[in-house]
C-alpha cells in the first residue's frame, strides 16, 4: 500500500487564472511507485480552486466569465453586499473578496481521477486545472496518490 | 492610459526570501505587524504591481526599539531588501525616542540609499509635534527627503487613536515649510481635517492607503466623492494626492482599480499615480553621494 502527499507550489500571475496543472499531477503518480490506485488533487486556499474541463484558451476564459458573473468581485450594492466586506482581527486585514471565496466553492477545491498500470486515466479531453480567484500569489495544491505499489 | 505608476505605501513583511536571511522577520510579522497572510516569493510583490499597473512601490520600516522593543524590519534590511529589485524604493526609519534619531537617519540616507523616512507615531508611541523630534525633521529637511507618517486610526493593538490626529502634524507643516510630509491613510476617519492641513499647507500631503470598513471601492468612494466631493482632491489637491496601498493589507491591484473608478481625470490620476510621487522622491538634494560620510554633510547643510 503506498500513500504519498506532495505539496506542489504554483505562482499565480494574474487576478483570475486558470493553470493547467496536470503534467504536475502525471509526475507525482509516476515518481510514487503507485501502480493501480486513485489520485487527489486539492487546493489549500479559499480563494482558490481545483476542477477538471477541456484544455482550450477559449474555454477558460468562459470558466472564469462565469464564475464572475455568478460571484463578482464587485456586486451590486444592497441585497447581494458581501458581510464578508469587515476588518478581520486575526488576518490583520478587511475581508473583501467573498466574491472569490464563493467563486472557489462553485467551482470546487478538489478533483479524483483513477490510477491504472502507473498512468493516470483521464478521458481524452479532460485536463487539470488550479484556478487562480485572487492572485498574483503563490499557492499550494496537496496531489496525493493512495492505492498498491508496483 | 496612464504612465506606469509609483506605489508610496507598502510594508514588505512578507517577502520569503528576506525571512529566509532574517528568520525573526516572520515573528515580526505576526506579532508586530498583525499581518496573518501566507509569506511570498518576491515575485509575487512584481506580480502584484504588475496587475495594478505599476512600476514601482515604496517600501517601509518602522523603527519601535523604544516603544515595542521590535523594528519591522531595519533600515539596513530595506537597503538589502531594495539590492533584490530595482522595482522598490526604500524608506528609512528611525526611532524618535532615541537621541542619535536624526544622525541614524543621514546614516541610513548616504549610506543605505534610501529615499524617505517612515514614521509611525501609532506604533512608535509619540506625538509628531514634540519638539524633542524636530532635529529629526530638520535633517530630512536638509536632505530634501519626503517624511511619510502614519496618521489617523491605527488597528494595533495597544496604541491610540489620538497619535495620528491630524492636528498634531500642523506644527511640523508650519514650523518646517521646505519638508514634505505625507499623511497616510488619508488620516481617515479625519479626513476632512487632513484635506484642511492639505489646504492650508502646501507641504502637507495625503496618501490613499485608505481602507476601514466595506472595500477599497466603496471606502473610497465615500471618502473622496461623498464625505468630501472628488472636486476638492481634483482642483485643489492635485498637486498633493499620493497613490498608496497599505500592501499587503490591502492588495495594490485592488487599491489602484478602486482610485481609477472615482471619476478623476487622466491628467490628475497621472500625478496621483506617478507625478507627485516622483516630485517627492526626485527633491533629495544633490551631492549625497553613497558611502560619503553624513555628518559632513549635514554640517555643510547640503
Amino acid at each position: 500500500m503506498i500513500v504519498k502527499l506532495e505539496r506542489l507550489e504554483v505562482q499565480s500571475h494574474k487576478d483570475m487564472e486558470m493553470i493547467d496543472i496536470t503534467p504536475d499531477v502525471d509526475r507525482v503518480v509516476s515518481e510514487s511507485g503507485l501502480q493501480d490506485g486513485m489520485v487527489m488533487a486539492m487546493t489549500a486556499h479559499t480563494s482558490a480552486g481545483v476542477l477538471v474541463t477541456e484544455g482550450i484558451e477559449c474555454l477558460e476564459r468562459d470558466v472564469l466569465a462565469h464564475l464572475e458573473r455568478l460571484a463578482p468581485k464587485d456586486p451590486p450594492q444592497g441585497t447581494y453586499g458581501y458581510w464578508h466586506n469587515r476588518y478581520l482581527d486575526y488576518d490583520g486585514r478587511l475581508g473583501f473578496n467573498a466574491g472569490d471565496h464563493l467563486k472557489s466553492i462553485l467551482g470546487g477545491v478538489n478533483c479524483m481521477f483513477p490510477v491504472e498500470n502507473g498512468k493516470v486515466v483521464r478521458g481524452s479531453r479532460q485536463r487539470i486545472y488550479f484556478v487562480e480567484y485572487d492572485g498574483p500569489l503563490a499557492r499550494t495544491v496537496f496531489i496525493q496518490v493512495f492505492g498498491e505499489g508496483r | 492610459m496612464q504612465p506606469l505608476g509609483i506605489d508610496f505605501h507598502t510594508h514588505p513583511v512578507l517577502v520569503r526570501e528576506m525571512i529566509a536571511r532574517h528568520p525573526d522577520l516572520a515573528r515580526t510579522a505576526r506579532e508586530t505587524f498583525y499581518i496573518g497572510n501566507n509569506f511570498q516569493p518576491l515575485e509575487t510583490f512584481h506580480l502584484e504591481l504588475d496587475a495594478a499597473g505599476l512600476e514601482q512601490a515604496v517600501v517601509l520600516p518602522i523603527d519601535a526599539t523604544t516603544a515595542l522593543g521590535a523594528t519591522i524590519y531595519t533600515n539596513r534590511q530595506i537597503s538589502e531588501l531594495c539590492s533584490m529589485s530595482p522595482r522598490l524604493i526604500g524608506f528609512a526609519s528611525v526611532d524618535p525616542h532615541q537621541p542619535d534619531a536624526a544622525e541614524t537617519l543621514a546614516d541610513a540616507i548616504a549610506n543605505l540609499g534610501l529615499r524617505g523616512l517612515k514614521l509611525s507615531p501609532a506604533t512608535q508611541r509619540f506625538f509628531a509635534d514634540d519638539t524633542s523630534v524636530y532635529p529629526v525633521y530638520e535633517t530630512a529637511r536638509r536632505l530634501g527627503i519626503p517624511i511619510l507618517f502614519h496618521a489617523g486610526m491605527s488597528w494595533e493593538p495597544g496604541s491610540r487613536l489620538q497619535y495620528g490626529q491630524p492636528l498634531r502634524f500642523e506644527n511640523v507643516a508650519a514650523d518646517f515649510p521646505d519638508l514634505q510630509i505625507v499623511l497616510a491613510h488619508l488620516a481617515w476617519p479625519w479626513v476632512t481635517e487632513a484635506v484642511a492641513l492639505a489646504l492650508k499647507y502646501p507641504n502637507v500631503h495625503l496618501d490613499t492607503a485608505a481602507l476601514y470598513f466595506d472595500n477599497p471601492q466603496d471606502f473610497l468612494r465615500y471618502s473622496m466623492t461623498e464625505a468630501l466631493p472628488l472636486t476638492v482632491f481634483e482642483r485643489s489637491l492635485r498637486r498633493q494626492i499620493l497613490f498608496g496601498s497599505n500592501y499587503p493589507r490591502v492588495e495594490i491591484k485592488n487599491m489602484a482599480r478602486a482610485l481609477r473608478s472615482l471619476g478623476f481625470s487622466d491628467e490628475c490620476l497621472t500625478l496621483i499615480f506617478r507625478g507627485n510621487a516622483r516630485r517627492l522622491l526626485e527633491a533629495r538634494r544633490p551631492g549625497l553621494l553613497e558611502n560619503e560620510p553624513p555628518e559632513r554633510k549635514v554640517l555643510e547643510g547640503v
